[in-house]
């Protein structure tokens, strides 16, 4: 869809700061122990010849999202003018079929039992903080068109997953 | 919406804060796009700040010691009570011990100390007590060689080089909101390349063309084979040299000995991978270096810095395109400094209690100081005069400096101890007096500049919530005590209106005035003009003569300065008090090298712990440990280890970590603090604790620096299992 919201990352300048995680929890007001935004390290290879790359996880808002094809009580829905998936918690009743599903693992439980995940700041009525926040612009969002453009001559990855998440990836070349 | 800005970390100035109030509390804070230094960013302490600005360990009213030191037994006073308590207390020791019996130890804030040396001076004490850890120890080596003090560290001209060496730095953690990561990954992707040099592959390091995984304390021992690599091949830039090097032909012979074969069993590079960089560096059409925190804390410190200045010089390198240059300034007229400097005499100098910096050097840019450890060091051995009281604002000397143990034993014999913070601190138990100070988002002082490339940034500092107890700012508290001492002419009669007006008058501005601009006032920067160097070779030392960094005029390869004042002229190898080469007997019983960094991506120094926000990223003190190094010993990921070594032990919890030397293991300073919110226990600041301070040497003749008491962060040690 053209007018999905999507995240943009760019490991090759993602420096493990950890900014957008907490700026994600400050400015949602998450509860100590949930994260909607993490950050992944990953180490390769053998000393000395080790590489060591990040990744900033959350909800990538997918095209087909398996988490709400799970949600029996149909608490998950993805928003039809922008594509953003979003979670009813009035109808979540917690059962968390919803996790099995994803295949990255976003969706977290709180005290409530609930389902909590990115809902690209919605809640808060502002462009998501995690990218605001980001000193090195390894993280931004836009609509698909413009992240390909913002893309344009980079290496560009994938993630596994029959989903279609709403990101584009650039990898270290 | 209100803005001012952050002091949650150490640098001259803060980043910019755009802080959203309802009901009189604060509920977010955003980055302030409009600030040059930090153009809307943040750094993850300052999104978790409304948890610390609440944090139920916050100090709300003074505190009066009531029951025995250690005891932490304390009663509520008022805030004018606690500066008669101690008003009354520096009157009596000055008449019977003299004014120099008070020492203050040095903030990690840094724009504030002036305020306190304008107490100190107008007091009479010269022991400003310098942590001997940061900054100023890398600035003295490149002041008196190339007559620039922060050029390791600003100088980079990362915008038009083709090299870039970050050294023994850490970018990624410290300061990434204020751009200079930003600012390496663009000149990268512009294709520059990128060498990174410390033991660990942290996340600059994994950006890096070239990682070398450099045993820690031996970056000293790599300069100097890079210098006889460089001087050797003939790589370096004649004409500089013969223009505007002094005592070059005498660095060729001394150099001879440093042979990248030498080095290799000190640093554990190849001789190969020396002469590489060394390759790369001089062959380049420009290159610049940053370099770090760690060269403040190696007992070869100021050879290290200066074989890494003259580096830059001979090769061109300097004042450069492309190299490690001098900013031209911006048209912000001169503020008018609180710092009393006009005061400085040579007898001040010879009063210092434990100079800091050698005594023929000072005062050094940022005043007269004594170093922190020794200030306390001298309550224990009365040596040359005991410390009778000592102030310690924003600082912690339990667990910040090394020798833990003993810094303990200080405190317990010390006759006045007053601590002034915002939280309860590891240092607490043995005060006299607690005073409890505002944070940033409670106090409308002071104002601030940052330098940066894009101006001087002046903004005045706005309140963002009212006090949450009896206390002011830690600015007005050294009013407050000028006045009570007596000396109420020298700090505006306690007015701090008025000395914020004070040092506005260049600029034709005062403080209500500044306050008027909600994002503060940028003056343009001056064009940049490169190879000044006639103005910077000339430029007047600090010291009481004002005699010039550079007597010759030319940078300093032969130090004329250091030979008169007792040192080699001429940088060498100083091994640090323990490690595989300098006591190799040593290795039966501790085989690895141990080494700390003072940030991780969540905390800075020693506290913040306590912050829900930050601890659960962040739950447990680590030590980082190749996985082979640790399965040898049976130790999985995650499990508690003892680390030991000939000095005291501790507990951490192993992290394996495929990217660091495996014979080297590395934790994070500043470990002590528990957080209720979460469950998580604190940790004693002695043996059995987490305080990697209680591991390193204090042995008088081989752990300080004797030109700048840098003190090293480096020693030998195993591990083992808790069981």
């Amino acid at each position: 869809m053209s007018n999905q919201h999507a995240f943009y990352f760019d490991s090759s300048r993602c420096i493990q700061c950890r900014t957008c995680e907490l700026a994600c929890k400050s400015a949602n007001n998450v509860e100590t122990g949930v994260r909607w935004r993490r950050l992944i390290d990953d180490w390769q290879g053998e000393y000395p010849h080790v590489a060591r790359t990040f990744f900033s996880l959350a909800c990538m808002h997918c095209g087909t999202p398996a988490c709400a094809a799970a949600c029996p009580p149909g608490a998950i829905s993805k928003r039809p003018e922008d594509g953003i998936v979003v979670v009813d918690s009035a109808k979540c009743d917690g059962c968390g079929k919803c996790l099995p599903a994803c295949p990255y693992g976003v969706p977290e439980f709180g005290e409530d039992g609930k389902m909590q995940k990115c809902d690209f700041c919605l809640g808060i009525g502002r462009e998501p903080v995690c990218t605001l926040s980001c000193p090195t612009e390894a993280l931004s969002f836009g609509t698909p068109d413009e992240l390909s453009t913002r893309a344009a001559g980079k290496t560009l990855g994938a993630l596994d997953g029959a989903t279609e998440p709403s990101i584009v990836i650039v990898t270290w070349d | 919406m209100i803005s001012t800005f952050c002091s949650l970390c150490g640098p001259m100035a803060g980043c910019g804060l755009n802080c959203y109030v309802r009901n009189g509390r604060l509920t977010r804070v955003e980055g302030m796009k409009e600030s040059p230094i930090n153009k809307g960013k943040l750094c993850p302490k300052a999104y978790a700040s409304q948890q610390w600005l609440y944090s139920p360990e916050r100090l709300r009213y003074p505190l009066k010691r009531v029951g025995a030191k250690g005891e932490r037994k304390f009663q509520k006073i008022t805030w004018d009570e606690a500066l008669d308590v101690i008003a009354a207390k520096l009157k009596e020791q000055r008449e019977k011990h003299g004014a120099r019996s008070l020492a203050v130890l040095s903030p990690q804030h840094r724009t504030y100390k002036d305020y306190i040396y304008r107490f100190m001076i107008a007091h009479g004490s010269p022991n400003f007590g310098h942590s001997g850890i940061c900054f100023v120890q890398r600035a003295l080596g490149f002041a008196y060689t190339l007559g620039v003090p922060a050029i390791g560290v600003a100088g980079p001209d990362y915008e038009h080089t083709d090299l870039m060496i970050v050294w023994g730095a850490n970018p990624a953690y410290c300061g990434s909101p204020m751009g200079t990561i930003r600012r390496i990954l663009d000149a990268r992707e512009r294709g520059a390349k990128l060498i990174a040099i410390k033991p660990e592959m942290q996340p600059d390091a994994a950006k890096a063309d070239v990682w070398l995984p450099i045993r820690p304390g031996t970056d000293g021992a790599l300069a100097l084979a890079m210098l006889h690599v460089i001087v050797g091949e003939r790589l370096y830039d004649a004409d500089f040299v013969s223009r505007w090097c002094y005592g070059f032909d005498r660095l060729v012979s001394h150099l001879q000995k440093y042979t990248p074969e030498w080095a290799e069993p000190i640093t554990g590079l190849t001789s190969a991978q020396i002469r590489d960089v060394a390759h790369m560096y001089a062959n380049a059409p420009s290159a610049c270096i940053l370099a770090g925190n760690a060269f403040d804390q190696m007992v070869s410190s100021n050879h290290a810095v200066r074989a890494i200045a003259i580096l830059m010089a001979i090769t061109g390198n300097f004042d450069r395109p492309g190299g490690n240059i001098v900013p031209t300034g911006s048209t912000m007229p001169a503020l008018k400094s609180v710092h009393l400097r006009e005061r400085y005499t040579q007898e001040w100098v010879d009063e210092l209690v434990a100079p800091e910096i050698s005594p023929g050097l000072q005062p050094f840019f940022e005043g007269t100081s004594s170093a922190y450890y020794r200030c306390l060091d001298s309550v224990l051995t009365g040596e040359p005069y005991p410390i009778k009281t000592v102030i310690a604002p924003g600082t912690q000397p339990a667990v910040i400096t090394r020798g833990s143990k003993r810094m303990v034993q200080a405190l317990e014999e010390l006759e006045f101890f007053v601590v002034i913070d915002v939280m309860e601190n590891s240092s607490m138990p043995w005060a006299d007096v607690v005073i409890p100070v505002a944070t940033m988002y409670e106090s409308d002082y002071p104002f601030e500049v940052a330098q940066t490339r894009a101006g001087n940034w002046l903004m005045a500092r706005n309140k963002v919530v009212e006090p949450l107890g009896d206390y002011k700012s830690d600015y007005e508290f050294w009013l407050d005590l000028g006045v009570k001492m007596g000396y109420g002419d020298d700090f505006w009669q306690g007015d701090i209106e008025a000395c914020m007006d004070y040092q506005l008058e260049g600029l034709g501005l005062t403080m209500s005035e500044l306050r008027a601009h909600p994002h503060g006032i940028v003056y343009d920067p001056k064009p940049m003009m490169y190879e000044k160097y006639a103005e910077i070779f000339a430029t007047p030392s600090p010291r009481v003569s004002k005699a010039p960094y550079l007597p010759q005029g030319k940078v300093a390869v032969y130090n004329t300065t250091f030979e008169e004042n007792g040192f080699s002229p001429l940088p060498e190898w100083v091994e640090p008090p323990e490690s595989p080469s300098a006591t190799p007997e040593l290795l039966g019983q501790y085989p690895l090298t141990f080494f700390d960094t003072h940030t991780s991506d969540v905390y800075n120094h020693g506290w913040l712990r306590n912050i829900p926000y930050l601890r659960e990223m962040q739950p447990h003190p680590w030590l980082h440990v190749h996985p082979d190094t640790a399965q040898a010993r049976g130790i999985n990921d995650g499990d508690w280890v003892i680390v030991e070594s000939p000095h005291g032990w501790i507990k951490l919890k192993a992290v394996h970590t495929p990217g660091i030397r495996p014979d080297t293991v590395m934790a994070l300073h500043g470990w002590w603090q528990g957080c209720n919110e979460l469950d998580l226990p604190g940790y004693p600041v002695t043996d059995g604790g987490a305080n990697v301070n209680v591991l390193y040497s204090t042995d008088p003749d081989k752990a300080f620096d004797p030109v700048v008491t840098a003190m090293p962060k480096q020693t030998l040690v195993e591990i083992r299992k808790c069981t």
